[in-house]
């Protein structure tokens, strides 16, 4: 076939316009713009949705999240878990049914994570020998198949054994919740220091650097190895992976024309061998290697090679029964260390509207949504106040805010129901929750050993006159021996708020007076005496409160 | 012969480079010299004095120092109105406001309460002010407040931000890089200094719009407070504070007539529209509400003298007895000093005193 030298199109072209229309409709052309599309409205989206402009644009508040909602992981991690789907979770079918037919096509044409790590890899790539065939043949290429990429197999399974026993670390390394959190705790916060008073002020998250540097070197690892979490970690890579192996389409090789040049593997994304038997589970359906091939010996076709291919992954037995082990360890240890029982932390205070511990703890996919849209940043990205299971888990901290009284964004964002859509009647008991009664968060305690007027004859009475629930929750009494009257709150009305303890003038981590998660509704049900976190002997119930009923 | 030969210009290309490299940096390390090891007391630059927000207004010595206006809900734009009116017959706010001024407008936008619950300035009252600075000329009008909770909850929720936008004027939210510490006084006299009894150097005020502002109007409701006694005009002042100023409630009548000196404003209106008379200052009940408090129907109160409107206002809106209030008698004593030198008019701690003159105006709309 005589070829144009210069584009290396067969010699008899058509005209140039139907050309150039020709190669802007190209499939990887199509797919670049998909991609940059994708990757931007999640980035302008969630640029556009911080706790300040929520009220500006409450149309966009829906779409926000529908990337966790589609994301087939956290569907089934969460129904391992729960043995329910949870509402918008449904539509992760959306992506599950069209992978049962096409293939890994998100991992290429949606996911945000691996846009950015194939953006991170071509430019890097860009001096790399890999453009042309090289001496060696394929089997030095960058995107040569390695026997790491069986790796994410086995990490899905350690996850999926870990959940089957009830506790759920999938958002750990589920790239759609990375990358919400990172844009959350490290992103956005950067991107605010950088534009001083045209933005909000930065908002602070705990433990940020460790957010940032984790997708910091996940990105820096593609100039080693090409879409390395893709390939190597990802578990929803590997979930979908696994799915493909019942694709009806796939990447087919015409042998007789195929010359073996390995020119397909230049530009291959999932390094699936399209040169020999192509590995299914592996390929991420970016059609490079169709358009790399000068023979024309590639294309997406409904039937299996002549040649063969690889259905599945190459796994190991030992691996898999390794990793599955690893996974249900994982729950015995975590919950041995009694953190979420019995050696619960006072200071770990959750969100208003989220579940009890253990059942939050089998929901939370660690999105870190609920953290970017609280107005106040109260919200944190834990640590290890509930134990190894906790981290990045949602937590309160009242130096740094406090829970506004009439909001309820948190909960109306959480994709997985950890923390409930509650209303504000609910959260506070107003109308025909009044029986009900409010939901605490906590409530506040004095130290007189820290407190002003107890301690020090000096007039204060700031807690006071910021409490803002109605009646006030904190009064102040004269008592003999003390100058000034000092501040004193009444258990049974206290929300634990946190707005005492934010504005207490006596500042650092040691307040006058602070809030401990002692008396939290979402742990009052419960009689085993490890769980319940009750002060006070409660009211006999006349029904069980409605934000505390566990999910139907 | 092992060197490269060198060029007469490269030799003097390089010699110049060396030459102005050395002489950047030594000019750099003199201008950045630091002998003594200079302590940076506060991270916030520091700003000038606060100017005197009276200054160049012709306000004849006849005319009264306080107008008080007893209205209606549906007529607060009758009230606004006629309370100017009363504080000048002729030309209303524009004896305070000329053409080109840049009006601030100080309400309280505290708390993240609904407007009806009186903890926050009533947006209607707002609104009426903005505009009649607009008529009056003004070429900006900011409205700012620096709240205790979130800001953009507390402007949307007290009615006070749609408001602003609505009437184009400009809402001045209170983030970081708009605070100073004020510079040491520039008071030969040293009287402004040590008439203080804080130590104001320490202490970030919201800086930016006030010293964009030629005028300033406060825009106080008239509240109860559980550890001040009231709050009202003086205690406005609070919201251009910003750090740790829960601090100051160690010291909270000399805090607020240490503001009462500084700020010297153009006007203020005590909104008693609905005064709260109980469970001051975050309130939350409508049964710790009345309109007017003791005298039953919205009032408005307009002022060239803050001190003596929140005296009038303790006495017969909120029922008390001025004498009660230590700030006003330490801002009245404070603001002595400023009145002695020329440079202010008004501060007076008894409210009876500008009764006797005749110099109160009251309405009825």
């Amino acid at each position: 076939m005589m070829r144009d030298a210069q584009t290396g199109l067969p010699a008899d072209r058509p005209p140039r316009l139907l050309h150039a229309c020709r190669n802007a409709l190209r499939v990887t052309s199509v797919r670049i713009v998909v991609q940059t599309v994708t990757l931007g409205l999640l980035v302008s989206f969630v640029l556009l949705t911080t706790s300040s402009s929520l009220d500006r644009l409450p149309a966009l508040r829906h779409w926000v999240g529908k990337l966790l909602e589609v994301d087939p992981l956290a569907a089934l991690a969460t129904t391992i878990t729960t043995h329910r789907l949870y509402k918008a979770l449904i539509w992760s079918l959306v992506i599950l049914i069209p992978t049962l037919f096409l293939g890994r096509f998100f991992c290429n044409w949606i996911c945000p994570l691996g846009t950015l790590n194939q953006f991170v890899g071509w430019l890097s790539s860009s001096a790399r020998a890999g453009q042309r065939p090289s001496v060696e043949g394929p089997s030095a290429s960058p995107n040569r198949y390695r026997r790491s990429q069986a790796t994410k197999y086995y990490v899905l399974i350690a996850l999926v054994a870990a959940a089957l026993v009830g506790t759920l670390q999938t958002g750990l390394l589920d790239p759609i919740c990375l990358i919400y959190r990172s844009l959350t705790a490290a992103v956005l916060p950067v991107a605010q220091m950088s534009a001083p008073n045209l933005l909000e002020d930065p908002r602070l998250h705990q433990g940020a650097w460790l957010i940032g540097f984790l997708l910091l070197a996940l990105l820096a690892a593609n100039l080693f190895y090409p879409r390395f979490f893709c390939r190597v970690l990802c578990p929803l890579g590997a979930l979908l992976g696994l799915l493909s192996r019942l694709a009806w389409w796939r990447i087919q090789r015409d042998p007789t024309r195929c010359t073996g040049c390995g020119l397909c593997l230049a530009h291959c994304e999932g390094a699936c061998d399209p040169h020999t038997r192509l590995r299914r589970a592996e390929c991420l359906v970016c059609f490079n290697c169709i358009e790399d091939c000068p023979e024309g010996a590639l294309r997406f076709g409904c039937l299996p090679s002549r040649q063969g291919e690889r259905a599945g992954p190459d796994l190991s037995r030992r691996q898999l029964v390794l990793a599955g082990l690893a996974g249900l360890v994982f729950y015995p240890l975590a919950r041995g260390s009694g953190r979420v029982t019995r050696d619960f932390s006072s200071r770990l205070i959750r969100p208003p509207g989220a579940l009890e511990e253990l059942e939050f703890l089998r929901r939370c996919i660690k999105c870190d949504q609920c953290i970017r849209v609280c107005p106040t940043n109260v919200i944190q990205p834990g640590w290890f106040e509930a134990g190894l299971e906790g981290l990045w888990t949602p937590v309160l901290n009242f130096r740094i805010g406090h829970c506004q009284l009439n909001c309820t964004a948190c909960g109306q964002v959480c994709p997985t129901g950890a923390i409930r859509p509650i209303t504000v009647a609910q959260k506070l008991g107003l109308g025909e929750m009044t029986e009900a009664g409010p939901i605490r968060l906590g409530t506040a305690h004095v130290d007189p050993g820290r407190c002003l007027p107890y301690s020090a004859g000096i007039a204060c009475q700031v807690c006071e006159e910021v409490c803002p629930t109605s009646p006030k929750a904190i009064r102040v009494e004269t008592l003999p021996g003390r100058q000034f009257p000092v501040p004193r709150v009444d258990l049974s009305l206290c929300i634990g708020c946190g707005l005492c303890e934010r504005e207490c003038p006596v500042a650092g981590d040691r307040r006058a007076i602070y809030v401990t998660a002692d008396g939290e509704t979402r742990s009052q049900r419960y009689s085993q005496a490890d769980r319940n976190r009750s002060v006070r002997l409660p009211a006999p119930p006349r029904s069980i409160p409605k934000q505390d009923r566990l999910p139907e | 012969m092992t060197d490269r030969p060198i060029t007469r210009r490269e030799c003097l290309a390089r010699g110049a480079g060396a030459a102005v490299a050395a002489g950047l940096a030594a000019a750099g390390g003199f201008l950045l010299h630091d002998r003594e090891g200079r302590d940076p007391a506060t991270d916030l630059p520091s700003a000038g004095g606060l100017r005197d927000f009276f200054a160049g207004i012709d306000f004849p010595a006849g005319s009264p120092r306080i107008a008080v206006v007893v209205g209606h809900e549906q007529r607060i734009r009758q009230m606004v109105q006629a309370a100017l009116a009363a504080l000048d017959p002729e030309l209303g706010l524009k004896r305070f406001v000329g053409r080109g001024d840049v009006v601030l407008i100080k309400p309280n936008v505290g708390f993240d309460r609904p407007p009806h619950l009186g903890a926050t300035t009533h947006p209607e009252v707002l609104r009426w002010v903005i505009r009649l600075c607009r008529e009056a000329g003004a070429s900006r009008v900011m409205v700012t407040d620096n709240p205790i909770e979130s800001p953009q909850a507390c402007f949307a929720k007290s009615g006070i931000g749609p408001v602003v936008q609505a009437e184009g004027a400009e809402l001045v939210l209170p983030a970081s890089g708009r605070f100073r510490v004020l510079a040491p006084w520039p008071d030969p006299a040293g009287q402004q200094a040590t008439a203080a009894s804080i130590d104001w150097q320490r202490w970030p005020l919201l800086w930016e719009p006030l010293d964009q502002a030629t005028r300033l109007i406060g825009l106080a409701p008239v509240k109860d407070h559980n550890l001040a006694g009231g709050s009202m005009a003086l205690k406005n002042w609070y919201g251009f504070l910003g750090g740790r100023r829960s601090q100051l409630h160690q010291a909270i009548h000399e805090a607020i007539s240490d503001l009462a000196l500084l700020l010297s404003p153009t006007l203020v209106i005590a909104d008693a529209t609905r005064v709260m008379m109980r469970s001051g200052p975050t309130g939350g009940r409508l049964s710790d509400v009345s309109p007017g408090g003791k005298l039953g129907r919205p009032v408005l109160v307009a002022s060239v003298d803050p001190v003596a409107c929140d005296s009038w206002c303790y006495q017969n809106l909120l029922d008390r007895d001025p004498a009660g209030l230590p700030y006003l008698e330490l801002a009245a004593r404070k603001i002595q000093s400023q009145i002695r030198a020329g440079r202010r008019r008004f501060g007076q701690s008894d409210w009876r005193v500008y009764g006797s003159e005749g110099r109160i105006a009251t309405i009825s709309v």
